[in-house]
């Protein structure tokens, strides 16, 4: 077979080497930004954790006082003054759920997030969050359902990042359902497979989501309603969380809406942890 | 006889309503803002309740439990109070000795009642 490479001149063999320097040097350059880059961003992650933690203490002391003053422990108060106290400690404590979902996100960042699994019933998962929220439900006038299939099995999974989970999508229900609405909370296996696998259901008959906007929820810092003067308020990081905590799992987690029509949020889990 | 508490915070502004809030209830109330100085309680005996902020300035606040066991005052109840209780910082704080973990800030009704019902 013929030698195909054509011998090259010195004029060529120069070029060719000037190329490669200049390529050299690029890569270099390169590297050097990715690196800068990296610590700029450990450095940013590292604020954000520093700030939220900061952030708390003040905040805890602003939220004790006020609770320690509407409860008239340093003296009488009266109700108009009561009223207005409860909503310092109620906008404090959304204070308190955005600082900790923006350090959750922070710290996700910086290191990757590890599940601590260990074996539960949902039932009893579901019986914790729904009890943290009586008091919300029946303040706004919502009902409140719930359906747990009886054949769920226990499950191994990490029991904090599924009360997140479960917390996140009723409290957005909570937030977007108007008073005298219907919020539901359901589980059973998966018919998709139905031996490994559950099937969490968070509904609402609230203002829906327009399909065009169904993954737009779930990325980060995204709102579908962005501007200063929105209705709700958030840091638009717990659906994206929620999403991560379902997916470190191996389930999965979407939303089926229409404007006007409530909203259904689902995800699965499997029942026998993310390592099977 | 009065009960002690022994309240391990090191942020002022949070110890001086969770002092006022426990002595309107009678109770006698120490603070400590620091490990060490909470290492250092000068009871004759140990404090019936510690409220044991679990971050501290001078390193982890479960050492506390320890240092004063080391004396023969250890608390006849603790309990932790941090700003996360994740199900590994509940373990640990319970494997130092802590009866629960309370998140903060702490409803102060329910902060009431737990140290009530930890005295009675």
């Amino acid at each position: 077979m013929p030698d195909t490479r054509a011998p090259k001149n010195g004029a060529e063999i120069e070029s060719a080497k000037d190329r490669l320097a200049r390529l050299e040097a690029e890569l270099i350059e390169a590297q050097r930004v990715i690196a800068d880059l990296r610590d700029r961003d450990v450095l940013k992650t590292q604020f954000l954790s520093n700030i939220s933690h900061d952030l708390r203490t003040p905040l805890t002391a602003i939220i004790t006082h006020a609770e320690i003053l509407r409860e008239g422990i340093l003296g009488e108060v009266s109700p108009k003054q009561r009223e207005s106290i409860s909503v310092i400690i109620t906008g404090g404590r959304q204070l308190l759920d955005m600082i900790a979902e923006i350090l959750m996100h922070a710290r996700d960042s910086s290191e990757p997030l590890t599940l601590v699994e260990s074996e539960f019933s949902i039932h009893e998962v579901v019986d914790q969050v729904t009890a943290l929220n009586e008091s919300l439900v029946a303040r706004k006038g919502l009902t409140l359902e719930r359906c747990l299939a009886a054949d769920i099995p226990r499950i191994r999974a990490d029991r904090d990042k599924i009360i997140h989970v479960l917390t996140n999508l009723l409290g957005n229900a909570f937030e977007f359902t108007p008073g005298g609405g219907r919020v539901w909370l359901n589980a059973r296996m998966s018919p998709e497979n139905p031996g490994n696998l559950v099937l969490v259901e968070v509904g609402d008959t609230g203002r829906g989501i327009a399909p065009d906007h169904h993954e737009l929820i779930f990325r980060e810092f995204a709102q579908v309603d962005s501007s200063a003067s929105r209705a709700h308020h958030g840091t638009g990081l717990g659906l994206t969380i929620a999403r991560r905590f379902v997916e470190l799992h191996g389930g999965r987690i979407w939303v089926e809406s229409e404007l006007g029509c409530g909203s259904r949020f689902f995800f699965t889990l499997p029942v026998r942890g993310s390592a099977q | 006889m009065t009960a002690r508490v022994l309240l391990v915070e090191d942020s002022p502004m949070i110890s001086s309503g969770l002092k006022a809030l426990l002595e309107s209830a009678g109770f006698d109330v120490t603070v400590a803002t620091t490990a060490t100085e909470a290492a250092a309680w000068g009871g004759m005996t140990g404090p019936s309740v510690m409220l044991l902020d679990i971050n501290l300035p001078d390193g982890d606040g479960l050492t506390v439990i320890g240092a004063l066991a080391a004396r023969g005052l250890k608390p006849l109840t603790t309990y932790a109070m941090t700003g996360h209780t994740d199900s590994t910082t509940r373990a640990r704080c319970i494997a130092a000795g802590c009866e629960d973990v309370l998140l903060k800030p702490v409803p102060v009704r329910q902060l009431l009642r737990i140290v009530s019902e930890a005295v009675a």
